[in-house]
């Protein structure tokens, strides 16, 4: 286990640039918060919330496609794989990494968000329902993209990715059938986030976040089972 | 004395498959060795003649297209057994940080932790000679120090063996003989090195076997003392006659020296005698490593690609 730790703590170590960038977004929100009278400007901050939120849906499947690839290619991998480190554990790392970066990325919108939306009257336990609602898509929208990174290269992984996340959610539009898009539930995720509203207080149940949990054990099984056969000191190129 | 194999291949092959398929590279094929505990091993071979294939098999970063393998006891890719093992890949690539908390992430990775991290860590860095840059982020490093903490992440984990590819190639003379020293003092407390180089003196000096591998294929397997003694040809020293009376006999301090083939030795020192000459001396003819090397790759070998 501490190995896992480890390679997650790494990696989240090797992605702070990335974490940093997407954090300027959340900077912005709060310089709004303290440019703008929240009370009357509350519909253009909840806009701007909700848009700096779902980036890091986009930024999860990024880390996701690109982790293996990047560890592969620099070679950095080799040193990693000769210690006592079984390729599960260091897709384990990863995964959990992934999340940990999504989660600091969220727990900083969290706060800002509660800070800004919370004194326009928006209720703060609804802002941090809808922060474990995204740290959940991530967690699963990053290991799908894990899970495809381990057979093809970054950008294809994150083509097929959102081939993945955006068939279910088609489907749920032109059948009329929103459950279906529980089938992978990232769009259900992202869409609490972005369908929140000072006026209607419908929560979205718990249902999707634990689909999300047990699909991103899922997937990260299947990238685990894969991953076992790739031949990892072939070029990636 | 029957010792145990650290690192065994059993008839092992690895095809490389183009992304269709079509094409196939036979990049090891059926290859077998054993490399015994506490020895100096030198696996030597041109480019691409399949040594890193060989190491990233038994290091379990590709599976065998057929054959076997084991290090220290387990099939090739056991984890537990990696925590015995240290390995140092060919141009290596860390992670960009201070050198010292770098070599302890490798160290924990190994299993280790608290003061005993600490400590060994500080200590290798020691040994390969970067003590005082322990503090400077590896991305600074040049090759050769980056190839150091390579070393040293390699030791970090104290291994039963030391599994390195071409582990001196970016050092300069001073650094490559402080790895010669680290290994011949490994050797002497016992522990295995399978060292992959092309720097053939290096081999030559510290190796108690070598193994030559040429288009995938094991080409030549020998102590190697008995190697560059080869009992083919025969050195002879001997004053008294004239060296024309010899092919390619050259004057040294007031002797003459030549080589017979091993079977014309006999005869040769007899007719030395019969010109009123005396015999010096009479021993195998040493050649060198690199001698060797270069014969053994020139013979003709069969190249798969299918």
């Amino acid at each position: 286990m501490k190995a896992v730790f480890l390679i997650a703590i790494n990696f989240v170590r090797e992605q702070r640039w990335p974490i940093l960038v997407l954090l300027l977004w959340v900077l912005l929100l709060a310089f709004l918060g303290l440019a703008t009278d929240a009370a009357r400007q509350r519909e253009d901050l909840l806009f701007i919330f909700k848009q700096v939120a779902v980036y890091v849906v986009a930024f999860s499947v990024f880390f996701g496609s690109s982790a293996i690839y990047n560890d592969r290619r620099s070679r950095r991998i080799l040193s990693v794989l000769s210690k006592s480190v079984g390729r599960q554990q260091y897709l384990s790392g990863l995964v959990i990494g992934i999340t940990l970066a999504c989660a600091i990325y969220c727990f900083a919108l969290g706060l800002t968000g509660s800070w800004t939306l919370g004194q326009a009257g928006f209720q703060v336990s609804e802002v941090w329902f809808l922060m474990l609602c995204l740290i959940a898509a991530c967690a699963l929208a990053g290991t799908v993209a894990l899970m495809f990174s381990t057979f093809l290269n970054p950008f294809f992984a994150a083509g097929a990715t959102a081939a993945v996340m955006g068939i279910p959610a088609l489907l749920s539009y032109t059948s009329g059938l929103p459950r279906l898009s529980y089938a992978v539930p990232v769009y259900s995720l992202a869409a609490a986030v972005l369908n929140s509203s000072f006026q209607s207080h419908e929560s979205v149940t718990w249902l999707p976040i634990a689909l999300a949990i047990g699909e991103t054990l899922m997937f990260w099984l299947l990238s685990a089972r894969i991953f076992s056969y790739v031949d990892i000191a072939v070029s990636v190129e | 004395m029957i010792m145990a194999g650290v690192l065994e291949f059993n008839g092992v092959t690895k095809e490389y498959r183009t992304l269709l398929g079509r094409r196939r590279v036979r990049a090891l094929d059926s290859f077998t060795l054993d490399v015994q505990v506490g020895e100096i091993f030198g696996f030597l071979g041109p480019n691409g003649a399949g040594k890193t294939t060989a190491i990233h098999l038994a290091m379990g970063f590709m599976m065998p297209t057929h054959g076997s393998g084991r290090l220290l006891g387990k099939p090739f890719g056991d984890k537990k057994s990696r925590r015995r093992v240290g390995f140092l890949p060919e141009n290596i690539a860390l992670y960009p940080r201070r050198a010292e908390p770098l070599v302890r992430f490798y160290g924990a990775l190994s299993g280790l932790g608290g003061d005993v991290l600490r400590h060994r860590s500080r200590e290798v860095l020691e040994r390969v000679g970067l003590q005082e840059d322990s503090t400077r982020n590896v991305s600074r490093f040049s090759r050769g120090m980056l190839q150091r903490v390579g070393l040293a992440q390699a030791i970090v984990n104290d291994p039963e063996l030391l599994i390195l590819d071409e582990p001196t190639s970016a050092l300069d003379p001073v650094a490559r003989v402080g790895v010669r020293e680290l290994l011949l003092q490994a050797r002497q407390e016992g522990k295995t090195i399978f060292l992959s180089s092309h720097l053939l003196s290096e081999v030559e000096l510290i190796c108690d076997r070598v193994a030559v591998l040429h288009h995938g294929k094991l080409v030549r397997l020998g102590r190697t003392a008995d190697l560059l003694e080869g009992a083919e040809r025969m050195q002879v020293v001997a004053r008294g006659v004239v060296a024309s009376c010899f092919t390619g006999a050259i004057v040294r301090n007031g002797s003459i020296v030549f080589s017979v083939p091993a079977a014309q030795q006999r005869e040769t020192l007899e007719r030395v005698w019969s010109l009123g000459g005396e015999v010096v001396s009479v021993n195998p003819e040493r050649r060198s490593l690199e001698e060797i090397f270069l014969e053994v790759i020139a013979e003709p070998h069969e190249r798969h690609i299918a």
